[in-house]
C-alpha cells in the first residue's frame, strides 16, 4: 500500500525560518564524538559510538530509538551520571566531569525523596545550592503552582498519583533553573490519557520558563507532538540515523495529527524505526497451534 | 472475594482477623497448658500422698510415682493392711496456669528470704538497666560505623572482614575476660551484652544502608548534593525506617543475651531471682519471672513498632489504604475558608 504522502523536508517556510532562527542561538550543550564501550579489555561491547550534537537554547530536541541503542546511556553520560570511553560533552563550552545541578534530571520512575513532603523535596535542590529556608520555601511553592500542585506541598509522595508525582520530579529539577533538563522516558509508565495530559502540559511548562529540554522515548507520537528536533537512533551498535527537522508548526494541538506535516514526519520515523525486512516478508512470529479451543475460536 | 479468603497468599487480612488470630496465637498455647494442668488423665504422672496407711517409706505430701503408689496399694490390700491414700497430680517444675497467674501478683510481695536479697521489682530492674547500657553504648558506636560501612567502600573494606570474623566468637565466651578486666559487679555484664549485639549491629545495619535504591542518590546528585551531605540528606533518611527495624530485632537479640550476661561475675537480676526461687522450688514464681522478661521485651517492642509510625509520618499507610485519616492529616492546620 503506497499512500502519497509528500517529504517530510519539504518544510512550510515558517517552519524552515523557525529552525533558521534556533540554529542563531546559542549552543548550550554540544555532544562530541561520544562513544560508550562497556566491559573490560576482553569482550567489550559498544553500546553506542559516533554520536554528535548540537543543542540550542530553548531547544526540545526528542532522542527515539529501538530499546538498547543507548539512549539511557547516552543521557547518563549527559548528567555526569557516567563516564564516556571517548569523546565530550560540552555544557556551555565547558567539559562535564560529573552530575551538577545545572543539568537537571527527571527519571521515568519518579525517584522523588519518599521521607520528605511534595514541597520539601522541591526544596531539596534550592537548600543544596545554599538558599535559606525562607526563600527556598516561597521558591518551591512558585513552582509547584507553576504545575498545578500548590495544594499538595504538604502531602507524602506515596500520597499522589503518577502524573502527579512526575509534575513534582520536573519542579524539582526546574527548581534549580537547570540550563538543561534531561527527561528519560519520564511518562513510558503512566496511563494513555495522563500520559497525553503530561505531555501538554510539558510544552505549557516549557513556554513559560528558558530552559532547553533534551527528552528520551520510544513513543513516536510522543516525539512528534513535543519535539523541535528528533534525533533518531539505530541499535548494534547505537548510532544516530538521523536528525529531523519537526515539520509540524507550535503551538500544537491534537487536531494537527490529520495535516500532512504530521503524517509525512510519522511516516518518516516508522520508515527508520521500523524498516521493513529485507526480504519483503512481513515480520512476523510463526503461527502457533492452538489446542482446546472451542469452536467460537476462528 | 479478597475478603473472604483466610489463605489469600501475601495478601493482608481485615483488622478484626488479625485481631482474631494475634489472640489466637496466645490462646492456643494456654489452652494445652490448661488441658494437661487440670485434666487429670492426661498427664499428672505422681501422686500426692494424703494419708500414709501402712507404708513405711510414704509421707504426707510426698510425690510418687504413681507405679509405686498402685504397687504399694495392692501389696496393703493383700496384707490387709491400712492402704495408703492420695491424689494424682504433675510434677512441682509444671505449675498450674492459676498458680502462676497468683505467682505474677505474688512474687512481688514476696519477701526476700535472705538479708541481701533484692525483690522482685529491684531484680528486674537490674536486668533492664543491664540490657539498656549494653544496647545503648553498642548503638552509639555500632550505628553511626555501620552507616559510615554502608555508604563507603573503604569503611566496608576496612572494618567488616574483621567484624565478619569476632561475629563468630560467641559473646559468653570473653565472661571471665570481661571478669577479670571489669570486676565482678555490672561492668562485665553491659560487656557481654555490647558484645553480643555491637558486631551483629554493624553488619545488619551496614546492609540495610547498602540497599537504598541508587536512584535517590543520583537523583540528589543531579540536584547538586554531594558527598558529606549526601550521606546526611540522602542515605540516611532513606534507610532510617530500616535501621529502626534492625534496631528492634537487635534490641530482640540482647535479652537473648540477658540470661549468659547476668551468671558472669556475681550472679544477679532476674537471673538472680530465678535461680534462687528454683532453689527455693517456687516454680511457679520461676515461671512468673521468665514470663515477665517475654512481657517487658514483647511490650518495648510494640512501644517502638508505634513509635516508628509517629517518628516516620511517610511510612504510614495512606487515608484510602487504612481507612483513617493519618497523623499528619489530623494536626494540619485547617484551610482558612475564603
Ligand atoms: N552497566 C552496564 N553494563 C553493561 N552493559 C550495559 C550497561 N548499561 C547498559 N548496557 C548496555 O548498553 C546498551 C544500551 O543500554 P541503554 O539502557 O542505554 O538502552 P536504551 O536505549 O535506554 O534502552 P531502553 O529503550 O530499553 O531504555 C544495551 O545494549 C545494554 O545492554
Ligand atoms: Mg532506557
Amino acid at each position: 500500500m503506497n499512500l502519497a504522502i509528500p517529504d517530510y523536508r519539504q518544510l512550510s517556510p515558517a517552519v524552515a525560518a523557525r529552525f533558521e532562527r534556533i540554529r542563531q542561538r546559542p549552543v548550550i550543550l554540544s555532544i562530541q564524538d561520544l562513544e560508550k564501550k562497556f566491559g573490560t579489555d576482553g569482550a567489550t561491547h559498544t553500546a553506542f559510538d559516533n554520536v554528535s550534537l548540537d543543542i540550542h537554547r530553548r531547544e526540545f530536541i526528542c532522542v527515539i530509538g529501538p530499546s538498547g541503542c543507548g539512549k539511557s546511556t547516552l543521557i547518563r553520560i549527559v548528567a555526569g551520571l557516567d563516564e564516556a570511553t571517548g569523546g565530550a560533552v560540552l555544557l556551555d563550552g565547558h567539559a562535564v566531569t560529573g552530575p551538577g545541578p545545572d543539568r537537571g534530571m527527571v527519571f521515568q520512575g519518579y525517584t522523588l525523596f519518599p521521607w520528605l513532603t511534595v514541597r520539601a523535596n522541591v526544596m531539596f535542590g534550592l537548600e543544596m545550592r545554599g538558599k535559606d529556608t525562607t526563600t527556598a520555601e516561597s521558591e518551591a511553592r512558585e513552582w509547584l503552582d507553576m504545575v498545578g500542585l500548590g495544594k499538595f506541598e504538604h502531602a507524602y509522595p506515596h500520597e499522589l498519583s503518577g502524573g502527579m508525582k512526575q509534575r513534582v520530579a520536573i519542579a524539582r529539577a526546574l527548581a534549580n533553573e537547570p540550563r538543561i533538563l534531561i527527561m528519560d522516558e519520564p511518562f513510558a509508565a503512566l496511563d494513555a490519557q495522563t500520559r497525553c495530559q503530561m505531555q501538554s502540559y510539558l510544552l505549557q511548562i516549557w513556554k513559560k520558563v528558558d530552559v532547553t529540554i533534551l527528552f528520551i522515548t520510544h513513543d513516536l507520537e510522543e516525539a512528534a507532538y513535543l519535539a523541535d528536533r528528533i534525533v533518531v537512533m539505530g541499535a548494534n551498535p547505537g548510532r544516530v540515523v538521523e536528525f529531523i527537522e519537526n515539520p509540524v508548526p507550535r503551538p500544537r494541538s491534537a487536531a494537527q495529527f490529520l495535516t500532512a506535516e504530521y503524517l509525512s514526519l510519522k511516516a518518516r520515523l516508522e520508515e527508520l524505526i521500523h524498516p521493513p525486512t529485507e526480504t519483503g516478508e512481513e515480520d512476523r512470529l510463526p503461527m502457533v497451534k492452538l489446542t482446546n479451543v472451542g469452536d467460537d475460536v476462528e | 472475594m479478597a475478603h473472604r479468603d483466610w489463605l489469600g497468599l501475601k495478601m493482608e487480612l481485615p483488622r478484626k482477623r488479625r485481631l482474631l488470630l494475634t489472640l489466637l496465637s496466645f490462646l492456643a498455647p494456654v489452652v494445652l497448658w490448661s488441658a494437661v494442668s487440670y485434666v487429670p488423665w492426661l498427664w499428672h504422672p505422681l501422686v500426692r500422698i494424703t494419708a500414709q496407711g501402712d507404708v513405711d517409706y510414704f509421707a504426707e505430701d510426698m510425690d510418687v510415682p504413681r507405679a509405686d503408689f498402685d504397687r504399694e496399694l495392692a501389696k496393703t490390700r493383700a496384707a490387709g493392711t491400712t492402704p495408703p491414700e492420695g491424689h494424682r497430680v504433675n510434677p512441682l517444675y509444671l505449675p498450674a496456669p492459676h498458680e502462676v497467674a497468683r505467682a505474677f501478683y505474688t512474687a512481688f510481695t514476696t519477701e526476700p528470704r535472705l538479708p541481701n536479697e533484692p525483690w522482685l521489682h529491684e531484680s528486674l530492674g537490674h536486668s533492664i538497666r543491664t540490657i539498656f547500657w549494653g544496647f545503648v553504648l553498642s548503638s552509639l558506636v555500632g550505628v553511626p560505623l555501620g552507616i559510615l560501612c554502608g555508604s563507603y567502600r573503604f569503611f566496608s573494606r576496612l572494618q567488616e572482614p574483621f567484624i565478619e570474623f569476632f561475629r563468630y566468637l560467641p559473646a559468653p565466651a570473653f565472661g571471665a575476660l570481661c571478669v577479670a578486666i571489669l570486676g565482678i559487679d555490672d561492668g562485665p555484664k553491659i560487656a557481654i551484652i555490647f558484645i553480643g549485639t555491637f558486631f551483629q549491629q554493624v553488619l545488619v545495619i551496614g546492609n540495610t544502608v547498602r540497599k537504598v535504591d541508587p536512584a535517590l542518590i543520583e537523583a540528589a546528585q543531579t540536584l547538586g548534593a554531594s558527598r558529606w551531605r549526601l550521606v546526611r540528606r540522602v542515605i540516611i533518611p532513606a534507610s532510617i525506617t530500616d535501621i529502626y527495624t534492625d534496631m528492634r530485632i537487635l534490641l530482640g537479640w540482647a535479652w537473648t543475651y540477658l540470661i549468659v550476661a547476668e551468671v558472669v561475675g556475681t550472679m544477679s537480676g532476674i537471673t538472680y531471682f530465678i535461680n534462687q526461687q528454683a532453689r527455693y522450688r517456687n516454680f511457679d514464681n520461676v515461671y512468673a519471672a521468665i514470663m515477665m522478661i517475654g512481657i517487658i521485651g514483647f511490650s518495648t517492642d510494640l512501644i517502638l513498632a508505634w513509635l516508628g509510625t509517629v517518628l516516620f509520618p511517610w511510612k504510614r499507610k495512606t487515608r484510602t489504604a487504612s481507612g483513617r485519616p493519618s497523623l499528619w492529616s489530623r494536626l494540619r492546620p485547617k484551610p482558612i475558608p475564603a
